[in-house]
């Protein structure tokens, strides 16, 4: 009988060694590559005070009647993974003005991304993908607007008749506008 | 959870496949000598996951191999590891395979019925040989690009369509964009699928005529598992344990400077090439290239057929066992040949050195669009380097070497210059005996000149005593960057020295009777007004003719700007470099 306890005990033994063994062998090659998979996330800093200002047009260009005028936004030193640009459009915005002050509308639209239309003839702006609707000041015109929340403004500031913003994206499709980071 | 499973294996038929998988007779019981087939295929299995991953930052064009592979390295989160993994179970991969082999040899498992199976096996030698070969290059470094251009014309000894064969797999006549995309899509596309494939077929095979045993049987009959996979886990969780400590070790795998058409590199294969390399030192390319793996393909076939018989056995064991033996004696060879090689040893520090550089560089301002082999093109300090190298180094030394550390074969004829107008360099200067001697001005006709002959030779003691301090005096008109330069006080009571007005050298000469410093009149010897500093250097590599510097009793100095030998440019990064403060 205990013979019989004894090779029962090695050999369930040796099932579990097995097993472990094999498992961290099948199991280390992915492993060994997670954290380096999961680096996007650890980058993301939470920090928008780096934004820089970007300098994008004489406040002179703007149209008087505040009727908006699209402008892509160059910054002078972008960072994309390995390689460093410098002067890259980064995107575009819209840009109305209110006497001497300017504000800064990103082109994306809050719903899903899409760029926003200026409509002369209706004076608004239009999302052409899922007809989120916003009027100059940015608010959602429609009460069934895809859009949960109005068009993303950004800060803006004029500086010897020049127009500067910091340009940012914010996170899609959420009531709050949250800067992507 | 019993009624999923058995609905699965109603559907599936799951359990017979596993029982079949798992319960493959061992006779004799399980064995250490069976477990390297299992160990490859976990190596191959790890290279596929790992390679796979690695997929996500690997970006394969000429401006972007090197630097997504620096990206991964430095910048993302565990990515050297992820490297290392890759790149040493590469290396186990290879040990394992001659491992494997000898087994096979050895217990005579390549004999009837298992030819098929041993040439199955010689094919996916060959296709994970394929795959260390293409998978060198990818980081596009200086090691990879310099070997592989030479592994690539080996191809074109192929006859009648080796030139084109090169060329297919070049993508071209130049290594550029398409190596990388044809060398990356057989790297990770099609040599992988030829290899799954082939152990596919390698496995089936192996299972229809069972596993060949080694007589004598040491225990009684047992099963795949647990007793055999036991063993076999046990040997790759070995494999794996290397594989972390080499890559622990070693911080990841290896990454050289940028890969540059233009910056020598001398090229060695990885390790388990070296016999090969070492070989074609010895024999035609076209040996290397097409006759040797003919043979070996030959005897691969013929050996099942040889060892029918026992002698027959015998010879392809010996065979085997002379083969191996002569690649280690090789292997050996080269690596104390190049021990040995001053200037291979020389090559390998500069690109050390040129790949720390190149780091640096990028931790300051980043890769641009076109490239990192870019930024070491530019940099100044490697470009003075380089044209301290080329220019300067027949004559000048720059600590006894060429300034990027080679030993030079020219006799030295002109002045060591590392260290060029510092107070250290100028009091050696200031030594007669240094003077004279080859580190100086030993080669040239100043080594009989007025300064050597009357002036140092002639100071006394307390005389000879002075010269550091007229060493800091002169060495102060450098401004050199590395150096403070002297309070006001100081250098006033150092020129009095330098005009002699204490008259403390006793013949009653001064060093400005012959030298200026500060002064209008054109003194005989040359000028030291800024002796030493940027524009003083600059102007003397441009024109040491001058009546400033030496005029007609220049020695052979070329006057590179007045002859427009280099470019202002060049001569202001030369200046620039021989006046930083010296390296090693």
């Amino acid at each position: 009988m205990e013979n019989d306890d004894q090779t029962s005990a090695r050999r369930k033994f040796i099932r579990v060694a097995t097993i472990g063994a094999s498992a961290a062998c099948g199991l280390f090659p992915l492993a060994s590559g997670i954290p380096a998979i999961l680096d996007p996330v650890r980058k993301s800093s939470g920090n928008t005070s780096s934004v820089p200002w970007s300098k994008v047009a004489p406040l002179l260009s703007l149209p008087e009647d505040g009727s908006p005028a699209k402008f892509e936004v160059v910054q002078e030193k972008v960072v994309d993974a390995w390689t460093t640009y410098k002067d890259v459009p980064v995107g575009a915005v819209y840009l109305t003005r209110k006497e001497d002050d300017v504000v800064a509308f990103n082109l994306k639209c809050p719903h899903l991304g899409c760029a926003i239309d200026y409509r002369k003839k209706s004076n608004d702006y239009f999302c052409p993908c899922h007809n989120s609707s916003f009027g100059l000041d940015g608010a959602v015109t429609t009460d069934n607007s895809p859009s949960p929340r109005p068009m993303d403004t950004m800060e803006a500031k004029v500086e010897e008749g020049y127009v500067w913003i910091r340009f940012q994206h914010f996170r899609p499709n959420i009531a709050d506008k949250i800067p992507l980071s | 959870m019993k009624v999923i499973f058995d609905w699965l294996d109603d559907r599936s038929g799951y359990r017979n496949l596993l029982h079949e998988v798992l319960y493959e007779k061992v006779p004799g019981g399980a064995r250490w000598r069976y477990v390297w087939g299992s160990c490859l295929t976990f190596a191959f299995f790890t290279q596929v996951v790992t390679g796979t991953l690695l997929w996500m930052f690997y970006s394969p064009s000429a401006q972007t191999a090197w630097e997504s592979v620096y990206f991964l390295q430095y910048q993302v989160w565990g990515g050297w590891f992820l490297r290392g993994v890759h790149h040493y179970m590469a290396q186990a991969m290879i040990v394992l395979l001659v491992l494997h082999l000898m087994q096979v040899v050895i217990d005579g498992a390549y004999r009837a019925p298992r030819e098929l199976n041993f040439w199955f096996g010689a094919l996916m030698m060959g296709v994970t040989l394929a795959l260390s070969l293409t998978g060198y290059l990818l980081p596009w470094d200086q090691k990879g690009y310099w070997a592989t251009a030479v592994a690539t014309n080996l191809m074109a000894e192929v006859p009648l369509i080796g030139p084109e064969i090169q060329k297919i797999v070049v993508g071209g006549v130049e290594y550029g964009h398409h190596t990388l995309t044809r060398f990356f899509a057989l790297h990770a596309g099609v040599l992988p699928a030829m290899l799954v494939g082939l152990v596919v077929v390698h496995i089936y095979l192996f299972r229809k005529h069972g596993i060949h045993v080694k007589e004598p049987r040491p225990k009684k009959d047992s099963y795949f598992w647990p007793d055999q996979i036991l063993k076999d886990a046990i040997a790759c969780l070995a494999i794996l344990l290397a594989v972390v400590a080499l890559t622990l070790y070693f911080r990841g795998a290896p990454l050289g400077p940028p890969a540059d058409p233009a910056n020598e590199f001398p090229a060695r294969p990885e390790w388990y090439f070296l016999f090969l390399f070492q070989l074609l030192k010895y024999v035609p390319a076209f040996w290397g290239a097409v006759i040797i793996p003919a043979f070996l393909a030959l005897w691969i076939f013929l050996q099942p057929f040889i060892g029918v018989t026992r002698p027959g056995h015998q010879l392809n064991i010996g065979f085997w066992w002379t083969l191996i033996a002569g690649s280690v004696a090789l292997t050996l060879l080269a690596f104390a040949e190049d021990r040995e090689n001053t200037r291979h040893l020389a090559a390998i520090n500069e690109a050390n050195w040129q790949a720390e550089r190149v780091l640096s560089i990028v931790a300051d301002e980043g890769i641009p669009p076109a490239g990192a082999v870019t930024l070491l093109r530019k940099d100044k300090e490697n470009r003075g380097r380089l044209l301290f190298a080329a220019h300067c180094a027949s004559c000048h030394r720059y600590n006894s070497h060429d300034g990027r550390g080679y030993p030079v074969d020219d006799v030295q004829s002109a002045p060591e210059l590392a260290g060029f107008a510092s107070v250290e360099w100028l009091t050696k200067l200031l030594n007669h005996e240094h003077y004279i001697s080859d580190e100086y001005f030993g080669g040239t006709e100043f080594k009989n000149g007025t300064m050597a002959r009357k002036v140092l030779a002639k100071y006394t003691t307390e005389e000879k005593a002075l010269m550091p301090r007229m060493a800091k005096l002169l060495s102060d008109n450098a401004n050199l960057p590395y150096q403070e330069p002297l309070s006001e006080d100081e250098r006033d009571e150092l020129l009095s020295l330098f005009y002699n007005d204490d008259l403390v050298f006793q013949d009653g000469l001064a060093c400005i009777d012959c030298h200026d410093i500060d002064s209008e009149e054109e003194g005989y010897a040359p000028d030291l007004t800024g002796y030493g500093s940027d524009e003083w250097t600059v102007a003397f590599i441009r024109n040491p003719e001058d009546d400033r510097f030496y005029g007609d009793e220049n020695d052979r100095m070329p006057c590179y700007g007045r002859d427009n030998k280099l470019t202002d440019e060049e001569i202001q990064i030369l200046s620039d470099w021989i006046r930083s403060a010296p390296a090693e």
